[in-house]
């Protein structure tokens, strides 16, 4: 009973920080168009855009107007939810991972050469692909690990170059290189092959949607780290490693076992992002990642204050958001607007110091006012 | 409350009596609701610290407010930093605070990181940095708490030296004795009212003990000396451990511990106290030398293994090596045994089995509030300790390391925890106390070693004790073991 309260009392400053965010972006439209209506009319389209265009589906009984939406935007939401995740999980043990780009991108390779190269029946494809990109996020996760352990080295330098690392590796060579799709013909293609049919994720809604499983196995990933993290034995050493590794120690817990596995953990989530991406979407790995999700992850991480929960709420969102933005086009408006308000709420998130005190003030306030008739 | 220019005033009180706040709004950290501070007559309102020091009134905190990476010199001058030209002059700002330490007669390594230093060493950083400011008003929080006897009576010395010259010293301390020997009048407080004013002179220890709780009851004597020790649970040959910047801490340290014996090791603070009890209880890698556990020569263990074997551990530093604060008291409570009934069943948390034992043990050790779910850093220090002694105690431990058991706590919370060493002697537990209160070691211990510079310098049991011999050995001036022979191989 007393859960509901206190997650909404830790989810307010998140909540503040959007509806700011959303308030900022909207002033922003109507000043550079000099119009309020366009920057309703532009939310509004976001919105339908994102969740499915209402009105029309109430006129005219067509569900694929909801369910083309939804693919879009599910597609993004799920990617945002194992980047964000990987960001958050690796905080659990008080390490910052800026590396999620890097594993995803890894990953999404890993998934690409398994889905194209490796001939196996329909069921078991995609879950050896997401195995397979799992297992390379979390060993290219575990190399900054091992460096900070053994050698003291700081994981957000080491994190962030092996990103660097990674993108020209698979970028720069394999995908241009080794692993380039063979021309078919007079066509020239980029990227990597297109994999199977067999390894693709199976769509959820047939051809009424892009909708595919990559979706439910997100919001399924999160509610798992929530469970580990508060139900599992494991999950509370990490806990303790992430809150007072001195004291976890001197308990008896095994910090650099918990560091490692958490680590590894976390890269295997950006890898699934990567496979999801790559079996879900693009089936292929095209010449470049486009869209920085595995930085788009801090964001998220950080919006949803590291909680698993809290993070696939703001991955939702956010990949709503960004999928209704595309629709802003129509009325002139530039698709980046939904990163702005991503890039703005993150912002306000980080001020949230001035959040608690501005609340508390305000709390504060209230007690003396109480008193006041007395007085 | 009024203080006077030129006098010691102390002020006591249990812990959660409030004078950590009432010294807290004294120092700007915290903004009274109603009532006046007048300084020379004048109401003053501080809004920050930096109020307060521009007052010329300077606190020095119980828990250290230093910068661990930074040197002695650089976290004395932060804030107020000579300048050349706009940039930081370091040499001046070593000079000014090695000026400062010689002033007040403190020896420090003003370019020696703190983190490399003894507690007892930070501590006296934070009181020359408030000297250095130039306070005339300085507020002690528990200063002696990590003092040696030696150290101590350099830091009266100095104190009475300050109000002479016109300062006023404002002492806050649990050790009564301390408080009479060196305080002009005495403040106590109860319950965030004062309930008392003596003078020093005037005053016992009874007294003020019975003012403070309202009872004096003495703390728990060692009862008969005649005691079967049993099974030799602990045997150190001959051992070398490294300290911080690999100088040497332990150089051939030998001893013994039995079952069902309380051993104490008296010395003065930074003589390899904190690194034989991390050798001890896994937490730090020696170089030569064995630890036997019962028997069995110990390779690297690891901290877990220990507690498996049931070593249990209180250490020295409570906030950061034996809670996590921002935990609940019971998961406080399952750290470390997370993974085995009853706090854990099949890798999962046994949330039942984990709240039972944690009440059950908040009752018995008489933690208040007896909330198994609060914040553990929202708890007073006694009674963090207490959830500690519970927890280490409830591994029916062999063998039972605690180090400054009793550091900071107030009267009742140290009988408390008294009894508690002396219960699970009782119960057949080997007990290793190592403590800068020597009286506490003296009045706890079977048996006592003397440390010194890494080795032990002697071994006195019950009936030899003796306050001036003890004081000798803890000096060096005296050794009472033969030479060690050169090993062979040597």
């Amino acid at each position: 009973m007393g859960m509901f309260p206190s997650l909404f009392r830790a989810a307010l400053p998140s909540l503040l920080s959007i509806a700011l965010a959303l308030l900022v972006c909207f002033i922003a439209i109507a000043v550079s168009r000099s119009d309020l209506s366009i920057a309703a009319n532009a939310y509004l389209q976001m919105l339908w855009g994102g969740l499915g265009d209402v009105p029309s589906f109430l006129g005219s009984g067509n569900w694929s107007l909801l369910t083309r939406a939804w693919g879009e935007s599910a597609a993004k939401a799920a990617l945002l939810t194992f980047t964000g995740l990987a960001v958050s999980v690796a905080f659990c043990v008080g390490l910052f991972n800026i590396g999620a780009q890097g594993q995803m991108t890894v990953g999404a390779i890993v998934a690409a050469v398994i889905g194209a190269k490796v001939a196996l029946p329909a069921g078991l494809h995609p879950a050896v692909a997401i195995a397979g990109a799992a297992g390379a996020g979390a060993l290219y996760a575990l190399l900054p690990a091992v460096l900070k352990v053994r050698r003291g080295v700081h994981e957000v330098i080491s994190t962030i170059m092996l990103n660097w690392v990674a993108v020209s590796l698979v970028e720069n060579w394999l995908v241009v290189g080794p692993l380039r799709a063979t021309a078919s013909g007079d066509l020239s293609r980029s990227g990597t092959d297109e994999i199977l049919p067999t390894a693709e994720l199976p769509r959820l809604l047939g051809s009424l949607s892009r909708l595919n499983a990559g979706f439910p196995l997100a919001v399924l990933s999160a509610v798992g780290v929530w469970f580990w993290l508060n139900r599992t034995s494991n999950g509370f050493e990490a806990r303790a490693v992430g809150l007072g590794m001195e004291a976890a120690r001197t308990a008896g817990i095994d910090v650099r076992a918990r560091v490692y596995q958490t680590m590894a953990f976390a890269g295997a989530l950006a890898g699934i992002a990567g496979a999801v991406w790559v079996l879900g979407t693009e089936y292929k790995f095209p010449a470049t990642l486009g869209a920085p999700y595995g930085f788009d992850g801090i964001a998220i991480s950080l919006i949803g204050q590291n909680h698993p929960l809290g993070v696939g709420a703001a991955a939702i969102f956010f990949g709503v958001l960004r999928a209704g933005g595309t629709r802003m086009q129509l009325l002139g408006v530039h698709k980046s607007f939904p990163e702005l308000i991503q890039g703005l709420a993150l912002l306000f998130v980080a001020g949230r110091l001035i959040w608690d005190s501005v609340l508390r003030r305000s709390a504060k306030r209230a007690v003396p006012m109480a008193e006041v008739p007395r007085a | 409350m009024d203080f006077e220019a030129g006098e010691i005033v102390a002020l006591v009180g249990e812990n959660g009596a409030g004078k950590s706040t009432l010294m807290n709004v004294l120092s700007g950290l915290y903004t009274p609701d109603s009532g006046e501070i007048l300084i020379e007559g004048q109401p003053t309102r501080f809004r920050s610290p930096r109020d307060a020091i521009a007052r010329e009134i300077g606190m020095v905190h119980q828990h250290f407010m230093l910068i661990p990476p930074l040197t002695v010199a650089e976290n004395v001058v932060l804030g107020l930093e000579p300048r050349k030209r706009g940039l930081l002059d370091l040499t001046a700002a070593r000079n000014a605070v090695q000026k400062t330490c010689q002033r007040f007669g403190f020896s420090l390594p003003v370019d020696a990181r703190i983190e490399d230093l003894t507690v007892g060493s930070q501590q006296k950083v934070e009181i020359i940095k408030v000297l250095y400011r130039g306070a005339r008003v300085l507020i002690l929080d528990e200063p002696t708490a990590v003092l040696t006897p030696q150290e101590c009576d350099d830091l009266f010395a100095v104190m009475r030296e300050l109000a002479a010259s016109g300062h006023t010293i404002i002492l806050i301390s649990h050790k009564l004795r301390e408080v009479l020997a060196v305080a002009a009048r005495i403040y106590v407080m109860r319950r965030g009212k004062l309930v008392a004013q003596v003078q020093g002179s005037a005053s016992n220890e009874r007294e003020l003990a019975a003012l403070m709780v309202g009872d004096a009851r003495p703390s728990p004597s060692i009862g008969s000396a005649k005691r079967d020790r049993g099974e030799l649970l602990l045997e150190i040959e001959d051992l070398h451990v490294p300290g911080a910047q690999e100088i040497p801490a332990l150089r051939g340290l030998s001893l013994r511990i039995f079952a069902g014996e309380v051993v104490g090791i008296a010395g003065v603070d930074g003589n390899g106290q904190r690194e034989l009890a991390e050798a001890i209880t896994g937490l730090r890698p020696w170089t030569s030398g064995s630890i036997r556990f019962r028997g069995e020569k110990l390779r690297n263990p690891s901290p877990g293994e220990l507690r498996h074997r049931r070593l249990a551990h209180v250490p020295e530093d409570r906030l950061s090596r034996a809670i996590i604060a921002p935990m609940t008291v019971e998961e406080n409570i399952a750290l470390g045994r997370d993974r085995e009934p009853p706090f854990a069943r099949k890798g999962l948390i046994d949330f039942a089995g984990r709240r039972e034992r944690a009440s059950r043990l908040l009752k018995e050790f008489d933690v208040r509030p007896p909330d198994a779910q609060a914040r553990i850093g929202l708890l007073s220090g006694g009674n963090q300790q207490k959830v500690v002694l519970a927890r280490e105690l409830d591994l029916a431990p062999r063998l039972l390391v605690v180090v400054q058991p009793t550091r900071g706590l107030d009267i009742s919370a140290v009988r408390a925890v008294h009894e508690r060493l002396l219960l699970a002697r009782e119960r057949g537990a080997g007990v290793l106390l190592i403590s800068l209160d020597l009286d506490e070691v003296l009045s706890l211990s079977d048996r006592i070693y003397a440390i010194f510079e890494g080795r032990i310098t002697g071994e006195l049991g019950r009936a030899e004790f003796d306050e001036k011999r003890v004081g000798r050995l803890m000096m060096g001036a005296e050794r009472e073991r033969p030479p060690r022979a050169p090993s062979a191989n040597a």
